[in-house]
């Protein structure tokens, strides 16, 4: 249904969205002397970066019913003859229209103050969300914009944290300059997301390669059924720039891997952990400490959660745990089941660690928080440093796996005291320059205390470390052995 | 002497209960940890269990004391 000359009152679809290219219906009309048409095109650089190409997300529904009252109040305020808008969603390539605004009015002045305040409402009032995807390969959701007035909305959506003793409004300066980067969007960034936005946090970036699934959603409660087999960092950043349209979210598509971390974490200045292994939490540790990045760290079990910040300079997740344990030995949420309200809680204290963090408050630097949902009880265990952790320093784990060890450092970390033991054939060379028991694999009789066996390769040491270990005896195997080793190696003839 | 014992986690479900009290010797935090993982069946290595006596963590060769409260916590991973 189109607007008629003699009918100058909101129609259905004044306001329109299409995912094909516009084509404008050029309404005419004998009574309008100016016409002014605006045409939003996809540029190719914002913000310093190239983008290649952008998605637009409509909340169709209320895009729909918002869109149209709004053109409708324009006929109203500006005295219009008609206005239409047409809004593209779905993604768009470089130059092309993704918004045309075209107001008909008996003269020019009203024509051109209609066509302008449309097009600031639309940006700020109608759910429409924009994705830039860059040349670099990333990309990032950016909300409506800032509402015209001078920021209100911004004001208005602060207030209340504004309001709050310890923050004020130089607190809130420095939360909204954070950047936070939440590394697994499960059910711990359930808690943490919506928390974080709520606190004012200005840039929140959001890394996990995976698609919502069905039986994520009981825990994961900021998707919606709709968002089944859709790219988790998506929908997430879509319910950041809904809920806080100003602010800025980056998203990252990727599995955190020790290739990707450093240039990742270096970026942002709070990370939070919401991973659900062993060993992406302690590459999140090692690479934190590298970069003196604040972390926060939880995990989830069935009904109980753990919780703690590690600092540059304070005890890591490292010197708590030293070894991972082997595969299977702690159950993920997959396999042991959790509780979906559990999540919320853990992630949300996760947030407020970053908070009262940034705000310079008391954290959880030096204790971890244990929390058990089945009895309500609240737990704080205090925790300090352990000399010569190798997390401390930086380093990646070494080796998982509790019968390796990388280097003879780490046997010293996690055993204190122990033996060298070569236990290649008589014969084999080079010997080692380093203080050991030879006592051949052929022949071995277990010394006393704890022990580091070398081989040629590591093949042999491992074997021997697995038995000795289902006897109860402290043996682990040095990785790679004397090859992978040359300073173990005497560089003396023979 | 009695030390008062509280399971974590996958600890708690391997021991088949909260809490329990001990009848012990003299012993460090690490020895009775082994007893435990040998008694009550837990099922982890022994040193990727951590000990907290008194609401801090300890090193292995603590020595526990009469009335010791003492928290097994077990590395958690899930996210």
């Amino acid at each position: 249904m189109r607007s008629f000359f003699f009918l100058r009152w909101p129609v259905a679809d004044m306001f329109r969205l299409t995912s094909d290219p516009i084509v404008p219906t050029h309404r005419s009309d004998d009574q309008a002397g100016a016409f002014v048409t605006f045409k939003g095109r996809v540029r190719s650089r914002n913000g310093g970066r190239t983008v290649l190409r952008l998605e637009y997300e409509a909340y169709a529904e209320m895009a729909l019913t918002e869109g149209n009252a709004m053109v409708g109040e324009a006929i109203e305020r500006f005295g219009l003859v008609d206005a239409e808008i047409v809004h593209r969603i779905g993604l768009l390539e470089v130059g092309d229209t993704a918004v045309w605004v075209e107001v008909a009015a008996p003269h020019r002045r009203e024509a051109f103050a209609a066509a302008e305040w449309l097009v600031d409402q639309l940006k700020w009032r109608v759910p429409i969300w924009k994705r830039e995807i860059y040349a670099e390969g990333d990309s990032g959701w950016i909300g409506a914009d800032a509402p015209p007035g001078g920021g209100k909305f911004e004001v208005e959506f602060g207030r209340r944290m504004t309001c709050l003793h310890e923050v004020g409004e130089a607190g809130a300066r420095l939360l909204g300059e954070a950047r936070v980067l939440i590394v697994g969007v499960g059910g711990l960034a359930v808690g943490a997301l919506p928390a974080l936005v709520g606190a004012g946090i200005g840039t929140i970036g959001l890394v996990d390669p995976d698609e919502v699934e069905t039986s994520n959603l009981h825990r994961q409660t900021l998707f919606a059924a709709a968002d089944v087999g859709r790219g988790k960092v998506e929908r997430a950043a879509a319910f950041a720039t809904r809920l806080r349209p100003g602010m800025r979210v980056e998203t990252f598509p990727h599995a955190l891997e020790a290739t990707n971390a450093d240039a990742l974490i270096r970026a942002y200045d709070w990370i939070v952990d919401g991973t659900d292994s062993f060993a992406a939490k302690r590459l999140l540790n090692a690479v934190c400490r590298r970069h003196r990045k604040p972390l926060v760290t939880a995990s989830v079990h069935r009904w109980e959660g753990q919780i703690m910040t590690v600092m540059p300079d304070g005890p890591c997740l490292a010197c708590l745990f030293p070894q991972s344990p082997p595969e299977g030995c702690v159950g993920t949420c997959a396999e042991e089941g959790v509780y979906g309200g559990l999540v919320g809680l853990v992630g949300s204290l996760q947030a407020t660690e970053v908070v009262k963090g940034i705000l310079g408050m008391s954290i959880l630097d030096r204790e971890v928080l244990l929390v058990d949902l089945r009895t309500s009880d609240v737990t704080r265990l205090a925790r300090t440093s352990r000399p010569d952790c190798e997390g401390c320093r930086g380093e990646l784990p070494g080796s998982d796996d509790p019968l390796e060890v990388s280097r003879l450092e780490q046997a010293a970390s996690r055993f204190g005291a122990y033996r060298v033991v070569d236990i290649r054939e008589v014969g084999e060379r080079p010997a080692l320059a380093v203080p050991h028991l030879h006592i051949p694999m052929s022949r071995f009789d277990p010394p006393s205390g704890p022990m580091v066996l070398v081989c040629a390769h590591g093949v042999r040491s491992l074997v021997l470390a697995a038995e000795l270990a289902s006897l109860g005896i402290p043996a682990v195997s040095l990785r790679g052995g004397v090859s992978a080793h040359p300073e173990l190696a005497d560089a003396g003839p023979g | 002497m009695t030390v008062h014992v509280r399971y974590f986690a996958v600890l708690r479900e391997r021991a088949g209960r909260e809490r329990e009290s001990v009848e012990i010797e003299p012993m460090t935090a690490r020895e009775l940890v082994d007893r435990l993982i040998r008694e009550r069946g837990l099922g982890l290595p022994s040193p990727l269990i951590r000990i907290a006596v008194g609401g801090a963590f300890v090193e292995d060769g603590s020595v526990l004391a009469d009335g010791d409260e003492i928290v097994l916590l077990p590395p958690v991973a899930g996210g």
